[in-house]
């Protein structure tokens, strides 16, 4: 209707004036110019009333939930900014889609922060043996990615990193940096004394711990001071009160930003479609947390909201065979990572860079 | 410009009619749901040989446990505390409110159990008087008691200064034994452990060391992990360096990046020299 009105008064003044041939210009830009305004404006009115009637098309013609929703969810706010009407509503939306997307009763948990709660982290390194239990519990609990066939289909958001195990041995003793004259002179940056490989990711031997291997799982460290961010052009991703960083999925435009800004590594973006196959679907879910993704946003670690935020373990806490992993409320002094800062040797990594982590490593 | 436009209208109609089509052939389509009769999924929770969870759905879409396929392993918890029994008096944890602590019981799955106590070491009889019982805490290799236990031809613990009576009852041979000589439950383990590695047992107890699962909350709800359900006491100190565990199977590796065809670059330095 709008597009018809407007076109219509275009035309009256369109009547008057004349249609010149175009002027012969060396200008390119100039030269390009052959439709005169009123076209210009027909054209677009026509191709937006047709995307329109397209849209209304495929909306009006299927009563499936998939689409019916996905056309709310398009308008919808940035969820910091929502009332609690339109995050009951948003929740409502997104739990009919799921439920009908997975063949089961799916639940998109709202709940904020609990007052006097900021989580904490802590790994003791030593206990580490690298048997990537973790990294798969995360996987069951967080609804990754987890297609096989196309590279990227497969999101896993802690990394177990292997590290040689510097030694000073005997047949390593020149392998420094001059040449021949090793590990006397201490070694140098791209060679630390006693230590050749850097790290490894995909290391598969059939039984760990290796005697002459150290393992490192990172993930999302949760800074108080998240490069993440500050960069986030769109500030979907932020701070949620009990430490937590959050991603609100529906705003991610995908721009990678925060990949790129993160020292930790922590963030995957869904390149493919999500393939996350019905029966392994986790049903309870957070919207700031486990929630289905779509193609094309950004996702990282979040300490299972889903569960912590009513009390639980992180599902990576829970299945660690040696208990090297721990959690808890880093404003009671009687929790378990109060307990490890009070006593324990701890660092953080990269304290350098002042994102100042909540995610603290500490060894006996 | 004007054609196009005409054309997108017409284009959008028929991607209209069709999605509509595709989307009423997609509901006609039911899926035919084939009941199979599984075998029961038992995978090992900690370390293999300790404790062990049978899988099971709970409720519609929620299984207790996942295992994974690969090693055979409990990977995620839909139920924490299947299978738990209050952990009972502990010293120094008095604190903790009823039934806000538990412990998965392991006397019913050790197969030797029942056996230790009634058929040879029950303490009493001729042939279990005094003359049979140790003269002295000299370790004595009993084949009969190596064939059925094989951890004890090589014993990894304490490095050749502990033997079987420091840790087992010498009469009561279903439990294990404290300082002052009293028998302890295979339930408590850490009321024996802690006699030597004393640092461990408060550190246990604060859920500074060890394995809690179920609810992060001081006070709240958690199952505890004893201390022979992470580490086999036969075997700590397996191979070089072993942290204390047993060498397990790992969880298959991250997938490759896009283009790469093997991770054979993490294998050599990346600047030479």
């Amino acid at each position: 209707m709008i597009h018809s009105k407007l076109s219509a008064a275009v035309s009256a003044k369109e009547n008057t004036s004349e249609r010149q041939l175009q002027p012969v210009s060396a200008d390119p830009a100039q030269a390009v110019l052959k439709t005169t305004r009123r076209d210009f404006l027909k054209t677009g009115g026509m191709l937006s009333l047709s995307s329109l009637m397209g849209t209304a098309a495929l909306m009006t013609q299927s009563d499936d939930a998939h689409a019916a929703v996905e056309w709310a969810e398009h308008f919808q706010k940035n969820y910091r900014l929502m009332t609690d009407q339109e995050k009951a509503e948003s929740r409502a939306r997104l739990e009919k889609r799921y439920s009908s997307e997975y063949g089961k009763q799916v639940t998109v948990d709202t709940t904020d922060a609990q007052p006097g709660v900021l989580m904490g982290y802590a790994l003791n390194i030593r206990k580490c043996i690298g048997c990537r239990r973790c990294v798969h519990a995360c996987v069951a609990e967080n609804n990754q990615s987890r297609g096989t066939k196309r590279a990227g289909e497969k999101i896993e958001w802690i990394q177990v990193l292997r590290m040689e195990r510097g030694k000073f041995d005997a047949g390593k003793m020149n392998q420094g940096y001059p040449e021949g004259l090793g590990i006397q002179v201490g070694g140098n940056a791209y060679t630390p004394a006693g230590q050749i490989l850097e790290g490894q990711y995909h290391y598969n031997p059939e039984k760990v711990p290796e005697d002459d291997a150290n393992y490192m799982p990172i993930a999302c460290m949760q800074c108080e001071k998240p490069p993440c961010v500050k960069v986030c052009p769109v500030r979907t991703t932020y701070r949620e009160p009990d430490g937590v960083v959050v991603i609100d999925y529906n705003w991610c435009i995908g721009c990678r930003m925060c990949m790129g800004a993160c020292p930790y590594w922590a963030r995957r973006l869904n390149v493919t479609n999500p393939v996350l196959p019905k029966e392994e679907m986790n049903p309870v879910t957070h919207y700031l947390g486990n929630r289905p993704r779509m193609r094309g946003v950004v996702e990282k670690c979040h300490w299972c909201l889903q569960r912590s935020r009513h009390g639980r373990y992180p599902a990576c806490v829970e299945v660690c065979p040696v208990g090297a992993r721990k959690f808890g409320n880093l404003l009671d002094p009687e929790s378990e990572v109060s307990l490890i800062l009070a006593r324990k040797n701890v660092f953080r990594l990269k304290a350098d860079l002042n994102t100042f982590p909540k995610f603290f490593y500490f060894y006996d | 410009m004007k054609k196009i436009a005409t054309y997108a209208t017409i284009l959008a109609m028929c991607g209209g009619a069709l999605y509509s089509v595709i989307a009423a052939e997609n509901v006609a389509e039911q899926p035919v749901q084939v009941e199979a009769t599984k075998e029961p999924v038992v995978c090992f929770e900690s370390r293999k040989g300790a404790s062990e969870i049978t899988q099971q759905e709970i409720k519609p879409g929620w299984p207790n446990v996942k295992c994974s396929p690969t090693t055979g392993a409990a990977l995620w918890y839909g139920d924490p505390f299947e299978g738990t029994v209050p952990m009972g008096k502990m010293p120094l944890l008095e604190n903790i409110p009823d039934g806000h602590a538990l412990v998965k019981p392991r006397t019913e799955k050790l197969a030797l159990m029942p056996l230790c106590s009634t058929a040879c070491h029950n303490g009493v009889g001729p042939q279990f008087t005094p003359p049979t019982l140790p003269k002295d805490k000299r370790p004595t290799p009993i084949p009969t008691m190596e064939a059925m236990v094989p951890d004890l031809k090589n014993l990894q613990h304490g490095r050749d200064r502990i033997w079987c009576m420091d840790c087992h009852h010498t009469t009561k041979r279903n439990m294990l034994v404290d300082n002052f000589g009293d028998p302890v439950s295979f339930d408590q383990p850490q009321l024996l452990c802690g006699k030597c590695h004393g640092d461990k047992l408060r550190d246990w107890r604060d859920g500074i060391h060890g394995k809690r699962i179920g609810e992060f909350t001081t006070g709240g709800k958690k199952r505890w992990f004893t201390c022979t359900e992470c580490h086999n006491p036969h075997n700590v100190q397996d191979g070089l360096r072993n942290k204390g565990f047993v060498q397990l199977q790992p969880e298959p590796p991250p997938q490759l990046a896009k283009g790469m065809k093997d991770a054979k670059h993490e294998l050599v330095h990346p600047v030479p020299h």
